[in-house]
Order: structure tokens, then C-alpha cells, then sequence
């Protein structure tokens, strides 16, 4: 360690060692390897995130980490007990004054050092700094074009394929963020979407809270999220979305504390015909009715967040349906699970623009986002064929839940409202004739929204 | 944004408990950022 300090420092840098365990055992560290540069600790990962650092089981599992472990043993380092994440990896960087990141090293396998010549190489006055910002690789600037070529081709742009595209022009850095501040709350997060939003959220730091209708299915993704990620501050509280009694029950458990932001994930697509326990036709009461009385209810605990983001998980079938303000709850119709799903996706899409102009005044924002074709256990018992027949070409979940944890997370992301996003962009929300509603129309659901809120709003006496 | 800007304001404590702005650690010289994977 003393040899690496001596040329670092007469290259004209300063060592700087971060780690993530306890103080003490930075002392011992410290001591063992007689360091006398700064040595910080972060036990929260903050620094690590922000740097982009990797984690992850596969990762450090990795074949290679027997190799490099045998070569350390055999210049005699031994490893002690192990403090701090142990799936946490590191990195390097070299940054000069002024802020130029002049050399940048991720592992991506435990063992994978930065080279210290390549390191030391940076502290070189007059070298060309890293280039930083410009959203990637030549790749990118092909994949982004190619993307929107394909955006009016359904199959392909909705499926595995069109997401592959498209995730290469994304910028690798939007992603790279500390949420450690912040407080998510994610509906139906116990599979598919809403797990995969739920394991990102935490690993980028946040504290999340899974709302889910089944309790023992709720405590198990939310072990499963903090045994993978590290972060223990994931819990589960039971809400079945389409009750607004239950609805309003947990908001008052959940609005103590300021919420950085709400994603809108559970969702249904029954076969029959189904009455809610407010008497409304059960996809729109999950999907509608619920999500505004809970965004509603939180109110107060969004716009005390710094800049907090509401997010609904619409739906590309809402493509096929325009708003219905006729007979929302079927009672004059025989009854079609797919096309009710289509219209409450719609409904969503239409009632995150009209969130986002109510919180127009506020910090707070509202968008919508369809996952494309994803394949999620209620794709596959709710729409058994198109399952068996796209199997091999529909996304993964994660995949299907990459747009809401870019809205929820990037920079790149924050002051977008009022929009409806597909892989990463602002889309267009109307295809066909006959599907874009009235102002009367989009003022009648707003209007049912709040009735149906009305009885679990407390107005505070003056 | 800058990664530099984006690390410079997180204060995180060194081996002394003293609190340490990472922005204050490249402000005169370079510095060589190592992140260890744990301590021990």
C-alpha cells in the first residue's frame, strides 16, 4: 500500500480509500496495511451508487474470483472476516481538480482491480479527460434512429426484440443514482412489473414500501428484495386496490412521513364480470378509482417530498380503446376482461395527465408508461394463448420494468409530467380514429374520481 | 451531469468519525478515488 501512496502522491494525487463496513474495522485496515491517506466509510452504498459501482451475486460468485483469490493467497494476503455488503464491488476513480473524471474502473467480478499503471498514467497533466454525458457508445447514436423505425411494427416494437433495440441507445448513466433519501411506495409489487420496479428501487437505495394483496406473497418479495439487495429498509403492507375502504386505511398508515414517489402497478384482468366493494366493475375499480383516492390521500405526503413522481403502469393495449364514459361499469354491455383492461388503461393514461396538471403548482409530477409485451404471471393466467404463442419474444419483467424505474430514478426523467413513456421516451397517445377524448369527457372522469374519493377526503375545518 | 458534481456534495464520515465533503477532496489535487469491495 505504501509503495502505491509514494507514486500517486508524487504523480500529484491524494489516495483516497472508501469502503463499505463500520469505522473500526477501517482502523484495523488502517493499521494492517499502514495507510496514511483518507479513509472513508459508507455503509449506506451512497458513494458506491453514484459512482455507478456494480453488485450482485452472479457477479461476485464469478468463476474468476477463484483465480484471483488463489494469486492474492499466493503474494500472502489471507482474508479476515468479511465487514460491510459482501455483494457489493468496487471500482476506482481519478478525478482532478475542476471536476474532470480522468479515469474510471468498474469490477465487475470481485478481484477485478483497477491497473495501478493505468491509474497513475491518469494523474499525467495534459491528459484528455474522460468524455462524459454524451449518452453513450457509437452504438447508441445507430440503436436511437433504428428504434424509432421500428416503433409502428407492434410485434417487434412491443417485444423483446424492439426493447433490445432500443436499450442501445440507452445512456448507461441515467441510471446511476443514490435514492437513499427517498421513499417509494409500488402496488402489486409481489410479481412481474411491480417486483422488479420494487428489487431497483431498493438497490438503487431507496426505502420502499410493497403494497400487496396477498400478505404472505407481500412479506416474501419483500425478504426476497432485501436478502438480494442488501437494503433492509423494504416492507409490506396488505392493500387490495380495489377497495377504498382499504384503500384509505393504508394511506394513513403510510402518510407520516414524506413519499418521494408512487408507482401504480397492481392490476387485474378477470374473465367475468366482477363487482368491486364499492360497486364498481373490479378493473376500474383497481386500476381507476383506487390509484386516485391513494394518490389523493397522499397528497400531503407527495408535496412535502422534494420532487416527488407519480407513475402509472398503463398498457399498450390502451392503444385500441378510447376513454368510456358510457357504461364504464358494464352494466349495459356483455362483459369482455380484455377490452375492460384496454379501457381502464386508457382511463389511466388520461387520468395521469390530469394528476399532473392538478400538481402543476407543486413539485410533484405524473406520468404513464406502458411495459410493451412483458412476461409477468398475470399475462400468463389472464391471457393463456398470447402467452403460449409470444412466449419466446416477450420481454422480461425486468425488462417491462425498465420506463418506470427510469421515471422513478433518472435525472434525465425529472420535470417530465402530464407524459406517456415507452422504453425510455415521450410517445404518442392515440393511434386510431375515434379513441381521443372530449374536454367533457376527461372532465366527467376526473368528476367520478373525486365522488367516489369524496367520502374518505377529510377537509380540515378552518 | 457531471459524475464529479453528482459525488461532490455526499458528506461521508472517515476512520475518526470526522465528516468528509468527497467535492473538498479534489478541489486543490487530483484525487485517486479506490473503492474496496469490504474492509477486512
Amino acid at each position: 500500500m505504501g509503495d502505491a501512496q509514494d507514486e500517486i502522491e508524487a504523480a500529484g494525487g491524494d489516495l483516497v480509500v472508501i469502503g463499505n463496513g463500520a469505522a473500526h474495522f477501517a482502523k484495523a485496515f488502517r493499521e494492517d496495511l499502514d495507510f496514511r491517506g483518507t479513509l472513508l466509510v459508507d455503509p449506506e452504498l451512497r458513494a458506491y451508487r453514484v459512482a455507478g459501482l456494480r453488485r450482485g451475486r452472479v457477479e461476485v460468485l464469478s468463476p474468476r474470483l477463484g483465480w484471483n483469490a488463489l494469486r492474492a493467497l499466493g503474494k500472502g494476503h489471507r482474508q479476515g472476516a468479511i465487514e460491510g455488503d459482501p455483494w457489493q464491488l468496487g471500482g476506482a476513480l481519478v478525478i482532478r481538480p475542476g471536476g474532470d473524471l480522468a479515469f474510471r474502473h468498474v469490477s465487475t467480478v470481485a478481484g477485478d482491480h483497477a491497473d495501478p499503471e493505468e491509474l497513475i498514467a491518469a494523474l499525467e497533466p495534459g491528459l484528455v479527460p474522460l468524455p462524459e454525458g454524451e449518452g453513450g457508445s457509437a452504438l447508441a447514436s445507430v440503436a436511437r434512429p433504428l428504434g424509432r423505425l421500428v416503433d409502428p411494427l407492434v410485434p417487434l416494437s412491443f417485444s423483446r426484440p424492439g426493447y433490445a433495440i432500443r436499450a442501445a441507445g440507452f445512456d448507461p448513466d441515467d441510471l446511476v443514482v443514490d435514492l437513499g433519501e427517498q421513499r417509494w411506495l409500488v402496488t402489486g409489487a409481489n410479481s412481474g412489473i411491480g417486483f422488479e420496479t420494487a428489487l431497483a428501487l431498493a438497490d438503487l437505495g431507496a426505502e420502499v414500501e410493497l403494497l400487496c394483496r396477498n400478505p404472505e406473497r407481500g412479506a416474501e418479495a419483500a425478504e426476497r428484495i432485501a436478502d438480494s439487495t442488501g437494503n433492509r429498509r423494504v416492507r409490506a403492507h396488505v392493500l387490495d386496490v380495489s377497495s377504498l375502504a382499504d384503500v384509505a386505511q393504508v394511506a394513513e398508515q403510510l402518510i407520516d412521513r414524506p413519499v418521494d414517489g408512487i408507482v401504480h402497478n397492481a392490476g387485474v384482468l378477470p374473465d367475468d364480470l366482477i363487482e368491486s366493494a364499492d360497486g364498481l366493475e373490479l378493473t376500474w375499480a383497481t386500476h381507476v378509482a383506487g390509484p386516485h383516492l391513494l394518490t389523493r390521500l397522499l397528497r400531503p405526503a407527495l408535496e412535502a417530498a422534494p420532487a416527488a413522481r407519480v407513475i402509472f403502469v398503463s398498457s399498450g393495449g390502451m392503444y385500441t380503446r378510447g376513454l368510456e364514459t358510457r357504461d364504464p361499469d358494464w352494466q349495459r354491455r356483455r362483459y369482455d376482461g380484455v377490452l375492460a383492461y384496454a379501457e381502464t388503461k386508457r382511463a389511466q393514461v388520461v387520468l395521469a395527465e390530469l394528476w399532473a396538471e392538478a400538481f402543476a403548482e407543486t413539485g410533484v409530477t405524473c406520468n404513464s408508461m406502458h411495459p410493451g409485451w412483458a412476461e409477468t404471471p398475470s399475462v400468463e393466467s389472464s391471457l393463456p394463448r398470447f402467452h403460449r404463442v409470444t412466449k419466446p419474444f416477450l420481454r422480461t419483467p425486468a425488462e417491462g420494468a425498465d420506463t418506470v424505474v427510469w421515471l422513478a430514478a433518472s435525472p434525465a426523467a425529472a420535470g417530465e409530467t402530464g407524459r406517456f413513456f415507452f422504453d425510455r421516451r415521450a410517445v404518442g397517445t392515440h393511434w386510431l380514429l375515434g379513441t381521443r377524448e372530449s374536454a367533457s369527457e376527461r372532465a366527467w372522469l376526473w368528476e367520478r374520481c373525486e365522488k367516489l374519493a369524496a367520502p374518505f377526503v377529510v377537509v380540515p375545518s378552518d | 451531469m457531471r459524475l464529479s458534481s453528482r459525488l461532490a456534495d455526499l458528506v461521508l464520515s472517515d476512520d475518526r468519525g470526522e465528516d468528509v465533503r468527497l467535492g473538498d477532496l479534489w478541489r486543490e489535487r487530483a484525487a485517486v478515488l479506490v473503492f474496496v469491495r469490504h474492509f477486512g
